[in-house]
């Protein structure tokens, strides 16, 4: 939503600020989000497809039910990363909105760390459940196709996250003209 | 020196505004908080063990699905262009009228949040829209604005709400029932809104100008954009309100509706697609991320036994079910100047649930009156989120001309509030009728 078109007072739209060039480290926090973003498509086919052919084919899909609920976690995760990133996580912006630009950045620097740590303790308390999960040998329920693939591909995006944040926190602390926050948060 | 419960309660209270405020997100600071607080009183080691099997189950329920479904479909419809092709059609039809382009934006709005779900987003995207539009037209700045301001807060009442959605995996109510409680609230809003937009013309002669009549072959034109969409709408509400569909189906096929539609017409190219997948994953995260750690705040408030203090403390003033529900109306208006809907809804319904339950009201008309009340929080002064957002886009407006413009429609949103009160039965006559 960084690209909302600004509009002048008296209604004369002005179009969104020109793209910057991208550096490798962009263009692996894009890849992140693209993988996240295909899953949201995976998650929506699969259970468009399952209702599409039991409503008109009396036909059910073995496993749609598993595969849809274990590709929901893994796109929550990996969206996870690109929102951390992204700075679109929903904040009380209340205190930071009334703050000079010196301190915005380091109320900023503070979240970021805060969201790094919780974040990270997420990620090793995870990893505990697909162990678990593995030990457990809990499969699909038509397929019997083990879960603790699907619960990997989740930690792994949650591990995503703890890298994407440390780039934001470096970016942050040394880079902050980098930084580009979104104006609009669609989840508020 | 060991704290007690009650301490420890107030400690979590007072860490979790100070994180929040210090802009920590507001999943985070609940999970950090709960999670903290919890290991306090029974041991880290069984808090650990919570997060990764909180976090786990959360993502991976499949009703849960109902969020990111629902928010593609609006991606890919707002992507595709139908805001601003609402607004053209609205306009053909009441834009002759006094203050008739306030009257469409109000009623684009309204179909833009039927499919969007989020308000803030319906706000930002009119502001770019309908303010040009109405600025050519020499409509007064204040009220340009506040239309918008207003209009953006159906996005939170009319289905499929994002956050009728949370507020029914929180309380455990069924979000199909939510969905379609939110529908006559929603339309009796758009109808009195747009009575204040008449009565203001009225009350005020020459403060509202009036635009050119569109002939019927324009309106036909209008109308032929937006047909598909509204349809893909009315099918997939009307699917779950038939029983036909689960409400995570409804947003499935909606979003694949939408998608198609959008390809067919010729309005969602490889771009349009990719960043409408984008869109839907980075606010579905963040809806999760709040959700994962109300859940984990959860545990904190049942060992701390807050539900229970508070039910039996408000209970307990003898002023009776309505004077409860007027204090805890009045709590999240003054909420509503610090912090966003969806925050609210995340951090107040845990510990003000059971106290509605206790007190015999009924759970799915109380997330109407939550989402009301939130909806009020968006555009009231001092702070409302809708004006920050209008403010953000259209440069050069001050907060208080926008306030100035929200005024009247506060006022209209105030006596909707007393009905729903006063009369149920419009949030839950239609649930009770509901199929399936």
């Amino acid at each position: 939503m960084t690209s909302t078109p600004e509009v002048t007072a008296d209604g004369a739209l002005t179009g969104p600020p020109p793209p910057r060039k991208k550096n490798v480290m962009d263009r692996f926090i894009d890849s992140i989000e693209w993988i996240a973003a295909f899953f949201v498509g995976i998650v929506a086919l699969n259970t468009f497809i399952a209702v599409f052919m039991r409503k008109f084919f009396a036909v059910t899909i073995p496993d749609y039910y598993n595969v849809g609920q274990f590709m929901l976690g893994v796109l929550i995760f990996w969206g996870i990363a690109a929102t951390s990133y992204r700075g679109s996580h929903i904040t009380v912006d209340l205190v930071w909105a009334n703050a000079t630009p010196k301190y915005q950045r380091w109320i900023d620097v503070f979240a970021t760390l805060v969201l790094l740590f919780v974040v990270t303790v997420q990620t090793y308390t995870l990893f505990d459940k697909v162990v678990d999960t593995y030990n457990s040998g809990l499969v699909t329920m038509d397929l019997q196709l083990p879960v603790w693939p699907f619960f990997l591909l989740s930690w792994i995006g949650d591990g995503a996250a703890v890298l994407l944040i440390a780039i934001r926190t470096y970016r942050l602390v040394m880079h902050p003209e980098e930084m580009h926050e979104p104006k609009i948060k669609t989840a508020e | 020196m060991e704290l007690s419960n009650e301490a420890v309660a107030v400690l979590g209270f007072v860490s979790l505004f100070v994180l929040m405020l210090l802009r920590v997100p507001v999943g985070m600071a609940m999970g950090l908080v709960g999670i903290t607080g919890f290991g306090y009183i029974t041991g880290f080691a069984p808090a650990l063990k919570l997060v990764g099997q909180t976090t786990m189950r959360t993502v991976t329920d499949y009703s849960f699905g109902v969020i990111p479904m629902f928010l593609l479909m609006g991606a890919f419809v707002s992507v595709s262009g139908i805001s601003r092709e609402l607004f053209r059609a609205a306009n053909t039809f009441v834009g002759h009228w006094k203050g008739g382009l306030g009257i469409a934006t109000i009623a684009a709005c309204g179909g833009f949040a039927a499919i969007s779900g989020s308000s803030v987003a319906t706000a930002a995207t009119f502001s770019a829209v309908a303010y040009p539009e109405m600025r050519r037209h020499n409509y007064p700045q204040s009220f340009a604005t506040g239309v918008i301001a207003v209009g953006g807060t159906l996005g939170a009442m009319l289905p499929p709400s994002t956050v009728l959605a949370v507020y029914g995996i929180i309380t455990q109510q069924d979000i199909g029932k939510l969905f379609i409680a939110g529908i006559i609230p929603g339309l009796l809003a758009i109808v009195m809104h747009m009575i204040t937009i008449a009565i203001i013309g009225v009350v005020k002669p020459g403060f509202l100008p009036e635009g050119p009549k569109a002939s019927w072959r324009e309106r036909a034109a209008a109308i032929r954009d937006v047909w598909s969409p509204l349809l893909l709408f009315v099918f997939v509400i009307g699917g779950l309100y038939g029983g036909f569909f689960i409400p995570t189906e409804a947003g499935a096929v909606g979003a694949v509706g939408a998608f198609l539609i959008g390809v067919l017409r010729g309005k969602l190219n490889k771009e349009g697609i990719l960043q409408s997948l984008l869109q839907a994953t980075r606010t579905a995260a963040a809806v999760f991320t709040v959700l994962i750690g109300a859940l984990c705040f959860g545990y904190f408030l049942t060992v701390t036994q807050t539900p229970q203090h508070v039910t039996e403390f408000l209970t307990g003033l003898g002023i009776g079910p309505y004077g409860v529900l007027a204090l805890i109306l009045l709590m999240y208006l003054v909420l509503g100047c610090l912090m966003d809907a969806m925050a609210m809804v995340i951090l107040t319904v845990p510990i003000v649930f059971p106290v509605i339950m206790a007190l015999g009201f009924d759970p799915i008309w109380f997330g109407i009156i939550i989402v009301m009340t939130v909806e009020l929080g968006l555009i009231h002064p001092p702070v409302g989120m809708n004006v920050f957002v209008i403010k953000s886009v259209i440069k050069d407006v001050t907060m208080s001309t926008i306030f100035k413009g929200v005024l009247p429609f506060v006022a209209t949103d105030l006596v909707r509030l007393v009905l729903l009160i006063l009369f149920p039965i419009i949030a839950t006559w239609l649930p009770m009728r509901m199929l399936g």
